[in-house]
């Protein structure tokens, strides 16, 4: 579906509503993925879908209800029934209604890239085949997908507002298994003519070649060296901090006060949808524009993100993220970018005494949310350093560490990459976090 | 009307993939319904009503699946649809190495319904959203809870699957679920409650388990035990017996058993991300998983569980077989074309979230059997430990070994009685050996069917609905009081 029609659809389903301010989000998407194993494609598949979203405000009260059903008489039910819903919410005086018209936005270049739009299963196939030669050069086994997707969205509503974005997206990951280790590399893009699986491939089969016969380290603190792919997942547990919700209700570490310094001075975090590596939707989801928001300013915390509801809750600003989930969510900065340094990877590699490099992390948690202490294990290609070398493959390790003291002694690499954890499309170079604690060990 | 809504649809679909050169396929239609209520502060944060209609097809070509999926109901559409599943399986064929698939022949016509006692349609929607503002209001009142909310989710799904073995086969199922929750802050550190467990009681049903889950009666309750922990002493670190609420063993059985035990993830299908298993096919028989009291057993037709069907994804009829027997393992988690390779019948584990996704392994209702002793007797010989109620965190590696759970609240036990709360409990071990330090287990008396509604695994991810029935548990010099450094 195109935006033209997508937006007919959104004004036809807007004809419906019956009482109060209306919005109508209309999205759809045809997203295929394939999937591999052992060198051969297991799972290999394709949807795609259309749905409309009704939220209705009757003064103060709202409800909603959506449906994938397009005809007259299905969004006329959906309709009436978010009205229903509305008019059984109590009235809440914080809601400041929803948005008033405003001018289309542009969406950032290189956010739809034909070329993704129209991937075929054969093109998909021939990125996995890649893959699987570079595996099979080094006696290895290859898991992993390949995915390419074309989404839309049209926010409409009874006040003005009418707007749509379309975009692309494309990844590749790819886990290369020998005897005893792995290795891991991936790459997401907008363009599927981006996505290289000979050369991801091949990375991802050095590394398992290289940490072979993997060793155990005596857990502690360790200086530790995070690829992007790792240090991206340990981001994506900090970004539900800068959420207007979690700061008032006093799950955030920022609940202690904006203002004030709570890392080092070289760490800058800030929410950019239209960053070069990773364009993407230039407003919410009840429409309204999304600002470039500076969540840390070396090290010194700015700013939260909010949606129409809690600005008006908190009497800031709507910085515009509002999030896909209907509800009590709250807003969500899905857009992190995380400043890079000036040094290569390799340099900070050279300038490491005794360390570990990190290529991926997996199953994080929250121990504790409010003093974002997390726990999760290593994976896929873990490395002892010393004397500013990679030497050998280690075997795999828990932490259990804040992610906010790891951060106040931290150097980042240049050239960010970006990776994908959740709903978050993570924008990061490599880090080097001078203490980061590790507290036990696998036998793998 | 008939149970049989969709079935011109598939044929049409069925007849397309044949006709593109599927050597087997099937339709698999869904038209789900999910209402959701939440309460929070005082305001209904959400009120909504989804529905959600579509058909995936499944075609097998030369060893090979394709997968396609859309809520376009036209002929079109249908046609569209087969071919994309075909032209999927053809692309995936040209460069598999291996085969992963053989054509199903089984054939069942059949129809299945969750029993409901009390269908939520009759629950007007004005009194469900009163009563959940009763009840958040309720966990509000100590006074250092700064937020408290309440939800109910209720679900229907309407499923048709047709093969072209003849299948035919549909089936509407109940799902519903409640939650109340706490949140304290002060001193600089925030403690959060909920009841029951830590999502809140999800099993299959109608708006007989909302009530189930007596929200009401123990709202207050969590909202108090949120604001004593932070005036709570820490759980302090050292390695003694623990003893488990049911939901927490539920958890247990879920992260260290459940998903270890899937015969997809053993074979390296889920490799690059939820990862392996240290289980081997040859170890069935000869691996002591636990102890000789633990026995886990597949139930997909448990009364009350979240993943009770007729029949699995891929029109399997659903069975009961043991995971684990007398602390022996005893099996697997199993698809057709995964259980062939084991020379077994499949055992009907196979589920997709919805109509868009791929169906695949998926953990269903796995159930830890219970013991032969009242759930206060599991402190009698208890000298030193702690007892940890709800879970709060949870990580463990991608070989499912190396595990950190950790509780929402715990108790100090000493000498056979329950002393003082102690904040942030939380423990870690091996899995096969804390399930051999596994030394008593509660009887039938608090066995709850405790459904888990958003388990993720696959790519695209899949949250999945699931139950590990379970009763409280005790394990013997279990390391407690990780992850704090101060």
């Amino acid at each position: 579906m195109i935006s033209d029609e997508r937006e007919r659809l959104a004004r036809r389903a807007l004809s419906f509503a019956a009482a109060g301010e209306t919005e109508v989000l209309v999205h759809d998407e045809d997203r295929a993925l394939t999937r591999f194993t052992h060198n051969s494609i297991h799972q290999n598949l394709a949807s795609s879908g259309t749905s409309v979203r009704f939220r209705v405000v009757l003064e103060g009260r709202t409800g909603l209800a959506a449906t994938n059903l397009t005809d007259d008489a299905s969004l006329r039910a959906t309709a009436r029934r978010a009205a229903d819903l509305a008019a059984l919410a109590p009235h809440d005086p914080v809601f400041p209604g929803l948005p008033d018209g405003r001018p289309r936005i542009a969406a950032p270049a290189g956010a739809f890239v034909e070329a993704t739009a129209q991937a075929s299963p054969q093109t998909r196939a021939g990125i996995a085949a890649d893959i699987f030669a570079a595996a099979e050069a080094s006696g290895l086994w290859s898991a992993g997908f390949v995915t390419s997707s074309r989404g839309g969205i049209t926010v409409a509503n009874s006040r003005g507002l009418l707007d749509s974005f379309d975009g692309t997206d494309c990844g590749v990951n790819v886990k290369q298994n020998a005897p005893d280790s792995t290795g891991f590399a991936e790459h997401f893009d907008t363009n599927v003519s981006a996505l290289d699986g000979s050369r991801l491939g091949t990375i991802a089969a050095t590394k398992a070649r290289a940490s072979s016969d993997p060793q155990p380290m005596e857990p502690g603190v360790w200086t530790v060296i995070f690829e992007p792919a790792a240090f991206g997942e340990l981001l994506a547990y900090l970004m539900d901090h800068f959420s207007a919700r979690a700061y008032d209700e006093g799950s955030s570490f920022l609940s202690d006060g904006l203002d004030k310094a709570y890392t080092g001075t070289n760490v800058t975090l800030v929410d950019d949808y239209a960053n070069a590596h990773a364009p993407g939707m230039p407003f919410d989801f009840e429409g309204s524009p999304k600002q470039r928001v500076t969540l840390l300013e070396n090290g010194v915390a700015r700013s939260l993100v909010t949606d129409a509801y809690w600005a008006a809750k908190l009497g800031r600003e709507n910085t515009g993220h509002a999030g896909p989930y209907a509800g009590s969510r709250g807003p969500e900065p899905l857009n992190p970018v995380l400043a890079p340094g000036t040094k290569s990877l390799e340099q900070l590699i050279a300038e490491t005494e005794r360390g570990l490099l990190v290529s991926r992390l997996w199953y994080i948690r929250p121990v504790d949310q409010r003093r974002t202490i997390v726990t999760g294990m290593t994976r896929d290609g873990t490395f002892l350093i010393e004397g500013g070398k990679v030497t050998r493959g280690v075997r795999n390790m828990r932490f259990n560490q804040s992610i906010l003291e790891a951060l106040r002694a931290s150097e980042f690499s240049s050239g960010p990459a970006r990776t994908v954890s959740f709903n978050y499309s993570i924008v990061t170079p490599a880090a080097k976090i001078a203490a980061f604690r590790f507290t036990s060990t696998t036998d793998f | 009307m008939s149970d049989y809504v969709f079935e011109a649809g598939a044929q049409r679909a069925l007849d397309t993939a044949v006709a593109r050169g599927a050597q087997y396929a099937d339709v698999r239609f869904e038209d789900g319904r999910s209402e959701s209520i939440e309460v929070r502060n005082g305001v209904v944060a959400a009120l909504t009503d989804e529905r959600s209609c579509g058909y995936g097809v499944r075609a097998f070509f030369d060893g090979a699946w394709g997968f396609a999926a859309s809520d376009d109901q036209s002929d079109a559409g249908f046609d569209a649809t087969a071919a994309r599943a075909v032209a999927i399986a053809r692309a995936g064929a040209t460069v598999a190495a291996l085969r992963f698939a053989e054509a199903p022949s089984e054939r069942y016509v059949d129809t299945y319904a969750t029993p409901v006692l009390i269908d939520p349609a009759t629950i007007p929607v004005g009194d469900r959203v009163a009563f959940l503002l009763e009840v958040e209001r309720a966990a509000r009142s100590a006074k250092r809870v700064t937020t408290a909310h309440a939800g109910i989710e209720l679900w229907r799904t309407a499923k048709e699957f047709y093969s072209t073995t003849g299948s035919r086969i549909a089936q509407t199922i109940y799902q519903s679920g409640s939650v109340v929750g706490a949140l304290a802050v002060g001193g600089g550190e925030a403690q959060d409650r909920t009841y029951p467990g830590d999502v809140g009681l999800f099993q299959s049903g109608g708006w007989e388990i909302v009530r189930a889950a007596r929200l009401d009666e123990n709202a207050e309750r969590i909202g108090e035990e949120a604001d004593r922990l932070l005036d709570a002493p820490q759980c302090p670190s050292e390695i003694t017996d623990v003893i488990l609420g049911g939901s927490q063993v539920s958890l247990q059985i879920h992260e260290s058993c459940g998903h270890a035990a899937e015969l997809d993830r053993i074979m390296g299908w889920e490799a690059n991300f939820s990862g392996t298993s240290f289980l081997d096919p040859a170890q069935r028989g000869k691996l002591r998983y636990g102890s000789p009291i633990v026995t886990i057993e597949l139930d997909n037709t448990l009364a009350l569980g979240l993943a009770t069907v007729g029949y699995d994804d891929e029109g399997a009829r659903s069975t009961r077989s043991d995971i684990v027997r007398d602390g022996l393992l005893s099996g697997f988690l199993m698809s057709r074309d995964t259980a062939r390779t084991l020379g077994l019948p499949t055992n009907a584990c196979v589920r997709a979230q919805g109509w868009r996704d791929v169906p695949m392994i998926r953990m269903c209702n796995l159930n830890l059997l219970p013991g032969d002793r009242p759930f206060e007797a599991l402190f009698e010989d208890v000298e030193r430990g702690v007892y940890m109620e709800s879970n709060r965190s949870w990580s463990i590696d991608d070989h499912r070994l190396n595990f950190q759970f950790g509780c929402q609240i715990g108790w100090e036990i000493r000498n056979g009685k329950v002393g003082r709360m102690l904040k942030n409990p939380t423990y870690a071990g091996v899995t096969p050996q804390f399930w051999n330090s596994c030394d008593a287990i509660a009887d039938a008396r608090s066995w709850t069917a405790w459904g888990t509604p958003s388990c993720g695994k696959g790519e695209p991810i899949q949250i999945g609905r699931t139950t590990q029935a379970a009763a409280p548990a005790r394990f013997r010099n279990v390391q407690v009081g990780v992850g704090y450094d101060d």
